[in-house]
């Protein structure tokens, strides 16, 4: 099987979406516009990607526990970004501040539930046993680095809403845990990561090098801002290329978990 | 019987492969062997693939879900011989 295809659609989508957003550029609603909407398809794929993966997986398999957090956090922030849609959910919309918590909540429990998923994935080499490659040395090496870079791009902002919440500013909270999750989820690049390599020349390779190139893309939207005066033009949303990548390669880690697995089956039944 | 012993270890790896490398598929049955058998690969005969495949389930089932690890299982017991 051949999967180089489908890990090619995380980049077309990119290049679209900019060529789109270069287009719209001088007409900033329609580029607001634009975004909202590009955002709900890649949540929605994000979750059907998900959806596919654990469908393939019995109640009780270590994957299925995987993809299925992975899923609840694509359900519950594809949710909390549909209701930002009706006026009641908008910033000083008619459901006021009960409105805006409910959201937040949507949103810790969704950062939750993808932190649960990706250390659910990134702990499968232990339970598989499998050889990391380069030895404690370069997984320590690797670690490093990733840990590193992510404190650098979310460490000042989780200890900014830290900062806001002790001050009384719940509605800091969801930026708070949205940052630790960031970095803890970031920090688990490194199994994920290794894992992928170690399975090299095997067909479970795919679905690890996808989440593993979803959790970089994660990284970088959180970059994004530092990276985007110096590598994209004023007013790109270069943010939300980044995101709309992460839920791509979300999406096609799934399909892939799906099409494997029966692939494995079929040929193996 | 050094040749024959080799040859079922490695038939058994080179079924893995193409699932999680040769890698891993090699230092599974390795791993296998010693933990399930008290033995090394060359030194695997036919009587011990049951045992060998029983110790590769866990490893299988967590990349796979059960049932495809019984299903590739149950292959590599047909085709080894």
């Amino acid at each position: 099987m051949r999967f180089r295809w489908l890990a090619v659609f995380p980049l077309i989508y990119a290049a679209l979406f900019s060529a789109v957003a270069a287009w719209l550029g001088s007409d900033p609603h329609a580029l607001q516009s634009f975004m909202t909407d590009q955002r709900i398809v890649v949540r929605i794929l994000s979750a059907v990607g998900c959806c596919l993966a654990v469908s393939v997986f019995a109640r009780g398999d270590h994957l299925r526990r995987a993809w299925l957090c992975l899923g609840w956090a694509a359900v519950l922030i594809l949710l909390r970004d549909v209701l930002r849609l009706f006026p009641p959910f908008q910033a000083g919309g008619s459901g006021g501040m009960e409105a805006q918590a409910f959201l937040s909540g949507l949103g810790i429990l969704s950062n939750v539930a993808l932190l649960a998923g990706i250390w659910e994935l990134a702990r499968s080499w232990k339970m598989a046993a499998i050889e990391l490659p380069g030895g404690r040395a370069g997984v320590f090496a690797v670690a490093a680095v990733t840990a590193v870079l992510a404190l650098v791009v979310a460490g000042p902002g989780a200890l900014e809403h830290g900062r806001a919440v002790v001050a009384g500013d719940w509605g800091s909270l969801i930026f708070f845990v949205s940052a630790v999750a960031d970095i803890l989820s970031l920090c688990l690049i490194t199994p994920l990561l290794l894992t992928a390599v170690s399975l090299r020349g095997g067909l479970f390779f795919w679905p690890w090098a996808l989440v593993t190139a979803s959790q970089v893309c994660w990284l970088l939207y959180d970059a994004a801002g530092t990276l985007a005066p110096h590598i994209a033009p004023r007013g790109f949303p270069l943010a939300e290329v980044f995101r709309g990548m992460a839920e791509s390669y979300l999406f096609v880690a799934g399909v892939v978990q799906f099409l494997l697995i029966r692939h494995v089956r079929r040929a193996a039944g | 019987m050094t040749i024959s012993s080799l040859a079922v270890s490695e038939q058994v790896a080179d079924r893995l492969a193409p699932y999680i490398g040769q890698f891993n598929a090699r230092m599974w049955v390795k791993s296998a062997a010693r933990r399930e058998l008290g033995l090394v690969p060359e030194d695997v005969r036919m009587e011990h693939v049951p045992a060998l495949l029983d110790g590769l389930r866990t490893a299988l089932s967590t990349l796979m879900g059960r049932a495809a690890a019984d299903d590739v299982l149950l292959q590599i017991r047909r085709e080894v011989s």
